[in-house]
């Protein structure tokens, strides 16, 4: 039974060693995986023209109320925040494009609402709940991440200005 | 033998204790820090290289800065500036090295795109295909397409292939004429040797037909 033990410890060690790695999502601090996905309205956009601005990034589904019911917040905070150089991406993550697509049409928004058709982008991000949204600086790194449905209160205006502040 | 069984006994719990200790170690590292960081992390190496030639450097310029204060600052600047160059130019030798290494001449494949395009076509995506195998699908934005039709060349993907018969199929997306949809293909076989192979994606506008064209050109 010692025995047993003692190779059952080894087999358990060399599994751990050869442990594969596994590819996590985008943590605070890092640079923000850069993407280029279509908008509803037509024209494709990318992360990375954006470089030198604060950019919001809110992923979004229509079947989620309280993503529906953000959407219209953060275009008051575009409207507040564009001419700081704060720039909003909402990216659908609906698995029905034409009803996302549908949607943003009939809802239409000061911001770009970007369809994530092969859920690469939202991987990259690591969603794994609605709403989430990702704050990334001027330098393209991933500043602040909430994924709850606080929404966007003061504490969030807060986070958006401190980033506004800093001069790239 | 049981003395050897024993010791093997002892030894594998010791074992499991160290590979989840290293396991944890790994886990518990703090994540990247914002910003400054990287670029921190970065300077000192070149720093550290260039500092015996900078010594010096430093050295000879202090007994000549110690005249002036003004004359130690510039030196100092000059210094900075030296570090500053050292640094770019390790960083481009890095990325050719790196470009070799990932892409090596004998199996490199490289596809550019240029556009010679007025009114018949807005370009929106393009899919490439090798060897009946999606490598890329890449989605245009207004500011790319504009910097093609100013004359800008897109190198679109890099890869390796065998020597040998290859297949390549381009799918060009966008607008047509009249604003419609517009989806378009080009193939091209060609022969992977020895030596990097370039193939070009040309869409340019024939203003006979009023229709964009669309072709695969080898750069041999």
């Amino acid at each position: 039974m010692i025995r047993c033990f003692g190779r059952s410890c080894l087999l358990v060690a060399l599994l751990a060693l050869v442990q594969p790695a596994v590819p996590a999502a985008t943590a605070v601090g890092e640079l923000a995986p850069d993407f280029a996905l279509p908008a509803a309205t037509g024209g494709n956009v990318r992360l990375s023209e954006h470089r030198g601005e604060v950019v919001l990034l809110a992923f979004w589904s229509s079947h989620c109320s309280v993503c529906t019911a953000q959407l219209s917040l953060l275009g008051d905070l575009q409207t507040t925040y564009r001419s700081a150089g704060l720039v909003t991406l909402a990216v659908s993550v609906d698995d029905d494009m034409h009803r996302a697509t549908r949607y943003a049409q009939a809802h239409p928004t000061r911001f770009p609402m970007l369809l994530d058709l092969r859920k690469g982008v939202s991987r990259a991000y690591g969603v794994e709940r609605l709403p989430t949204t990702v704050l990334i600086d001027r330098r393209g790194r991933v500043r602040f991440l909430q994924s709850d449905d606080r929404g966007i209160d003061n504490s969030y205006v807060a986070q958006v200005r401190e980033l506004l502040d800093d001069p790239l | 033998m049981r003395t050897a069984n024993r010791t093997w006994q002892r030894l594998a719990p010791v074992a499991l204790a160290l590979c989840l200790v290293t396991q944890w170690v790994r886990a518990a590292e703090p994540p990247a820090k914002p910003s400054g960081a990287p670029a921190a992390v970065a300077a000192p190496a070149p720093a550290t290289i260039a500092a015996p030639e900078a010594a010096p450097e430093a050295s000879a310029a202090a007994p000549a800065g110690d005249a002036t204060g003004e004359g130690s600052t510039r030196a100092l600047d000059e210094q900075i500036q030296d570090l500053k160059q050292q640094v770019v130019d390790l960083n481009k030798d890095l990325f050719v090295l790196e470009e070799e290494l990932l892409f090596p001449a004998n199996t490199q494949v490289a596809v550019f795109v240029s556009m010679d395009v007025g009114s018949f076509f807005g370009l929106d995506s393009v899919t490439l295909r090798v060897d009946n195998r999606e490598v890329i699908n890449y989605l245009y934005t207004p500011r790319e397409v504009a910097a093609l039709v100013k004359g800008g060349v897109q190198r679109l993907y890099v890869g390796n292939l065998k020597a040998g018969s290859h297949e390549l199929v381009a799918l060009f997306s966008g607008k047509g004429p009249n604003d419609r949809d517009y989806r378009r293909g080009a193939s091209i076989k060609f022969e992977k040797g020895v030596g990097a192979k370039y193939l070009e994606l040309k869409i340019s506008d024939k203003t006979r037909r009023q229709q964009p064209e669309f072709e695969i050109k080898d750069w041999e």
